[in-house]
C-alpha cells in the first residue's frame, strides 16, 4: 500500500540540524507538504498540542531534556496523538538498554540510524498499512469496548491472511487478558506454542498463570525465559509480580534490580525498585532509586511528590533527619499547588521533627497536615488517606481516623491488595481485629443496599431500582456488585422497552467501565451477550 | 598491563568510532545533495567503505556481548519477503550510483522466525561484498526447503577464494591480505545463525562456488 505524504501532517523531533533537514528533504521528495520540526521534546510535545499528526517521527536520544520516550509517554497520556497516528522511534544504534527501556508506551515501530531515503519510506508505509489493517480493532480499543475490539478481531480473522495471522492472535490473546478472560489467553498461546517455540508467546503463558494466581507455575516459566533471554525485560516485571504475590519481597527486589540495571531509563521500573527496597530495609538501594526517579522525573509525566516524600522518608529512616528535612524543603519548591503534596509535607515534617524531639514544631506540623486533610479529602490518594488516618490515630484523634477507614473500605472494598495494607496498618497500630470488623460492617450495609435495590426490581419498581443502584455508585464507584446490578437492571430495562440507542450506549459504557475496575470475566460476558442482543443493529 | 580488560576498552572505543562514523555519514548525505545529476563515482566508494565500516563495528559489539552473555535474540515471526526488502533498501544510494544490479526474489507468502534487525544487518554484510567481487549483478532470494527458510545470495563474480570454501565458520579463516577479505561477516553470520534453534535444528551457513551465475553462492539456512 503507498501512502499519499500530500495529505499527512508530520512532525520531526530531531536535536540535530542536518539530520532535521536530511528528513525533511526526504519527506518533500516523496510528496509530503505538511511538516512540523520541533528541535526539543517540549517542542514536540506543543507542537502536538497545535495540530492532530498523522506521522510522528521521534529521535530517541534528544540532547536537552525530555528524551523521545518520554514524549510519546506525555503524548499518549494528554491523547495528543490520534489512534491513527504512526508514532516511528528512531535511534542512534542498536543500544538496546535504551530501546527497551518502554513498559507499555511502545511506539508503533523502530528506526535505528543511519537510513536513507527508501529505508525511511518502507518504514512509514509498512507502520500505516498495519494500522489501517487493524484500525477496526484500535478504534473499539480506544473507546474502551474490549467485547467489541474482540469481534473485530475474530472477524479480520476469519479473513485468514496467513501473514496476518499470528499478529491476530497475538492481539486477541491480549485483549482476551484485558477482560479477564484468562482461560482463552491461555489457550491461545498454547496453540502457538505447539507449533514454535516464541517468546513472546511463553512469556504470556507465564502472565496468564501469574493472573491465575498459579504463581510458582509462572516463576518457573519466567525464570526460564530470562535464562535464555537475558533481556527480555517484561519476563522480570511478571517475575516481580509474581514474587510479590507470594509474599516474597526479597527475590522481588533482586528481580527488579536487575531489570533497572538493563533499563536504569525506566523510570517505572525505578519505582518498583524504590518500593520494594523499601519495604525491605534495603535503605541504600532505596536512596539510590528514590535519586535515581527524582531526576529522571523532571522531564517524565510519571514525576510525583510521592517520589519525594518516599526518599525524606528513606532518610529519616536512616536517621538523618536533617537530609531528610532538605528533601522536604524540595518536595514544598516543586509542588507548591499540589494539595496531595503539601499534605505529604506536613506528614512528613511531622514525622522529622518528632524524631528530632522538636514537639511543638512536629505539632504545629500535624495541625497543618489536619487542615489539609479536612479540605481536600476527596482529592487525595487512597494511600496518602491511609498515612493520615494512621497519623490521627496516633495523635489521640480517634473520631476522624474512624471516619478515614470507613470511606477508604468503603471506596476499594474489592481491592484485596488495598484491604490487606488497611488490615496490616490497623494490626500494627489499633487492634488485631478492628479492620476485620469494620470490612465486615461495610459488607452487611453494602448488602442491604443491594438487598433493597434487588427487592424493588423483583417487584417491578424499575425505577427506584435504579435511583438506588445510581446514588449507591456515586459513592462507591468501584464496587462490583453495585455495577453488575445497575448493568443488569439497565438491560432488563432495554428489553422491556422499544429501542433506544442512547442507552444501548449508556449500558456499554457501564460496561467498559466494569472491564475496567476488574469485574470477573465470567460475570460480564453473559451480560455483554444479552446487550448484543437487544441491539439489533449491532452491525451498523 | 592495563588496568582494565582490553575487550572493554575495544568495545568503548567501537562506540566513540561508531559516533563519528555516523557524523561521517550524515556528511556524506549533505555532500551527494549537491550533485543533481551526475554523481562522482567516488562517492559510491566513500559510501561502499562507511557502509562496510559500520556494519563491521555493529557486528563487533554484537559479537562483544555474545561473548559477555549478554545478548539474546528477539525471535519473531517475520515476512521474508520485507527482510529482503529492508536489504535492498538498505543498499539502494550504493545501488543507484554504480552498475551493479540486485534481483530480489521471495515468496510474497514465506514467513519464517528470527530476529530481523540481526539477519537483515548480517546479509547486508554479505550482500555488500557480493556487489564488491560480482561483475554486474547479484541475487537475493528466499525459499523454503524442508523445514528450514534459506537466504542465499548468487553472483556473477570469480567466486570465493578457497580459505572461505569450509564447513567449519567457527575459525576465522586466515585474513588474506591481498584481497583484504577477513571473513567476518560470514563468522558473523554463522554465530548468529546458530541461535536460531526450533526442537533438535539450529540455523547455519554454507558457501560454495556453484551459484547459478557463475560466481559465489552463500546460503543461510533458518529453521
Amino acid at each position: 500500500m503507498t501512502i499519499n505524504f500530500a495529505s499527512k501532517k508530520i512532525l520531526v523531533v530531531e536535536d540535530q540540524p542536518i539530520m532535521r533537514e536530511t528528513i525533511k528533504h526526504i519527506l518533500v521528495t516523496f510528496g509530503a507538504r505538511f511538516i512540523v520540526e520541533a528541535e526539543s521534546g517540549v517542542n514536540a510535545i506543543t507542537a502536538m498540542k497545535i495540530d492532530k499528526f498523522d506521522i510522528v517521527l521521534c529521535d530517541y536520544n534528544l540532547l536537552r531534556g525530555k528524551n523521545g520516550q518520554q514524549v510519546l509517554e506525555e503524548a499518549r497520556y494528554l491523547k495528543l496523538l490520534p489512534i491513527s497516528a504512526i508514532f516511528i522511534m528512531v535511534t542512534g544504534e542498536q543500544n538496546l538498554e535504551m530501546v527497551l527501556s518502554a513498559i507499555d508506551n511502545k511506539p508503533d515501530d523502530y528506526l535505528i540510524k543511519p537510513f536513507n531515503q527508501q529505508q525511511l519510506i518502507i518504514r512509514i508505509e509498512r507502520c500505516h498499512a498495519r494500522k489501517q489493517y487493524l484500525r477496526s480493532i484500535d478504534t473499539k480499543i480506544d473507546s474502551g469496548s474490549f467485547f467489541q475490539a474482540i469481534q473485530s478481531c475474530e472477524q479480520l480473522l476469519q479473513l485468514n491472511d496467513k501473514k496476518m495471522h499470528l499478529p491476530l492472535l497475538k492481539l486477541r490473546a491480549e485483549l482476551a487478558i484485558k477482560v479477564g478472560d484468562f482461560i482463552s489467553a491461555e489457550a491461545i498461546y498454547e496453540a502457538i506454542l505447539l507449533e514454535r517455540e516464541l517468546p513472546w508467546a511463553r512469556c504470556g503463558l507465564g502472565v496468564v498463570a501469574v493472573l491465575l494466581n498459579f504463581y510458582d507455575q509462572a516463576i518457573e516459566t519466567f525464570q526460564k525465559l530470562i535464562k535464555q533471554y537475558p533481556i527480555m525485560l517484561e519476563a522480570y516485571d511478571w517475575i516481580v509480580k509474581a514474587y510479590e504475590s507470594l509474599g516474597d519481597n526479597e527475590s522481588a527486589l533482586s528481580s527488579i534490580n536487575l531489570a533497572v540495571e538493563l533499563s536504569p531509563m525506566s523510570i517505572l521500573r525505578q519505582k518498583k525498585l524504590a518500593l520494594l527496597a523499601d519495604k525491605t530495609e534495603n535503605l541504600q538501594l532505596a536512596k539510590k532509586a528514590y535519586t535515581a526517579i527524582i531526576k529522571l522525573g523532571k522531564d517524565s509525566i510519571h514525576r510525583s511528590s510521592a517520589d519525594y516524600a518516599g526518599l525524606a522518608s528513606v532518610y529519616l529512616k536512616s536517621n538523618a533527619p536533617n537530609e531528610a528535612l532538605k528533601i522536604v524543603y524540595e518536595l514544598d519548591k516543586q509542588f507548591r499547588n499540589d494539595p496531595e503534596a503539601r499534605l505529604r509535607s506536613a506528614l512528613l515534617e511531622s514525622r522529622i521533627y518528632q524524631a528530632k524531639d522538636n514537639k511543638s514544631l512536629a505539632q504545629q506540623a500535624y495541625g497543618k497536615a489536619f487542615k489539609l486533610n479536612e479540605e481536600y479529602s476527596k482529592q487525595i490518594s487512597r494511600e496518602l488517606r491511609l498515612e493520615m488516618a494512621k497519623t490521627l490515630y496516633l495523635n489521640g484523634n480517634i473520631e476522624s481516623c474512624d471516619e478515614i477507614l470507613n470511606d477508604l473500605v468503603k471506596t476499594n472494598i474489592d481491592n484485596k491488595h488495598f484491604m490487606q495494607d488497611i488490615v496490616v496498618m490497623c494490626d500494627a497500630i489499633i487492634s488485631e481485629d478492628y479492620a476485620g470488623s469494620l470490612i465486615q460492617e461495610i459488607k452487611k450495609e453494602l448488602a442491604e443496599i443491594n438487598n433493597e435495590g434487588v427487592n424493588l426490581f423483583q417487584v417491578g419498581d424499575i425505577k427506584g431500582a435504579l435511583d438506588i443502584f445510581n446514588l449507591a455508585i456515586t459513592k462507591m464507584p468501584c464496587n462490583h456488585t453495585i455495577n453488575l446490578n445497575l448493568i443488569r437492571i439497565m438491560i432488563h430495562e432495554l428489553k422491556a422497552s422499544d429501542y433506544s440507542r442512547e442507552k444501548i450506549l449508556r449500558t456499554q459504557t457501564c460496561i467498559n467501565k466494569a472491564i475496567e475496575i476488574g469485574v470477573p470475566h465470567i460475570q460480564l460476558i453473559s451480560l455483554q451477550k444479552a446487550l448484543d442482543s437487544c441491539d439489533s443493529e449491532n452491525f451498523r | 598491563m592495563l588496568p582494565i580488560e582490553f575487550s572493554a576498552l575495544l568495545a568503548s572505543s567501537i562506540h566513540d568510532i561508531k559516533n563519528s562514523l555516523g557524523a561521517l555519514r550524515a556528511l556524506l548525505a549533505q555532500l551527494e545533495n549537491f550533485y543533481i545529476d551526475q554523481k562522482p563515482t567516488e562517492l559510491k566508494h566513500l559510501n561502499f567503505e562507511a557502509n562496510r565500516m559500520n556494519n563491521s563495528l555493529m557486528q563487533l559489539l554484537i559479537l562483544y556481548k555474545i561473548d559477555l552473555s549478554q545478548f539474546s535474540p528477539t525471535i519473531d515471526e517475520h515476512r521474508a519477503g520485507e527482510i529482503l526488502e529492508d536489504i535492498a533498501a538498505q543498499q539502494s544510494t550504493l545501488l543507484s550510483l554504480g552498475n551493479v544490479q540486485l534481483i530480489t526474489q521471495c515468496d510474497n507468502e514465506l514467513l519464517c522466525y528470527c530476529d530481523n534487525t540481526l539477519i537483515s544487518s548480517a546479509l547486508c554484510t554479505l550482500v555488500n561484498n557480493a556487489q564488491r567481487y560480482c561483475l554486474t549483478k547479484v541475487l537475493l532470494s528466499a525459499t523454503q526447503e524442508g523445514d528450514y527458510v534459506v537466504f542465499c545470495i548468487e553472483d556473477d563474480g570469480y567466486g570465493y577464494p578457497e580459505n572461505l570454501i569450509s564447513s567449519d565458520y567457527k575459525q576465522l579463516p586466515q585474513m588474506d591480505l591481498s584481497t583484504g577479505n577477513t571473513g567476518l561477516g560470514l563468522f558473523f553470520t554463522d554465530t548468529i545463525a546458530k541461535f536460531h534453534v526450533q526442537g533438535e535444528k539450529s540455523g547455519f551457513i554454507t558457501t560454495d562456488n556453484n551459484s547459478q551465475f557463475g560466481g559465489a553462492r552463500f546460503k543461510l539456512y533458518l529453521p
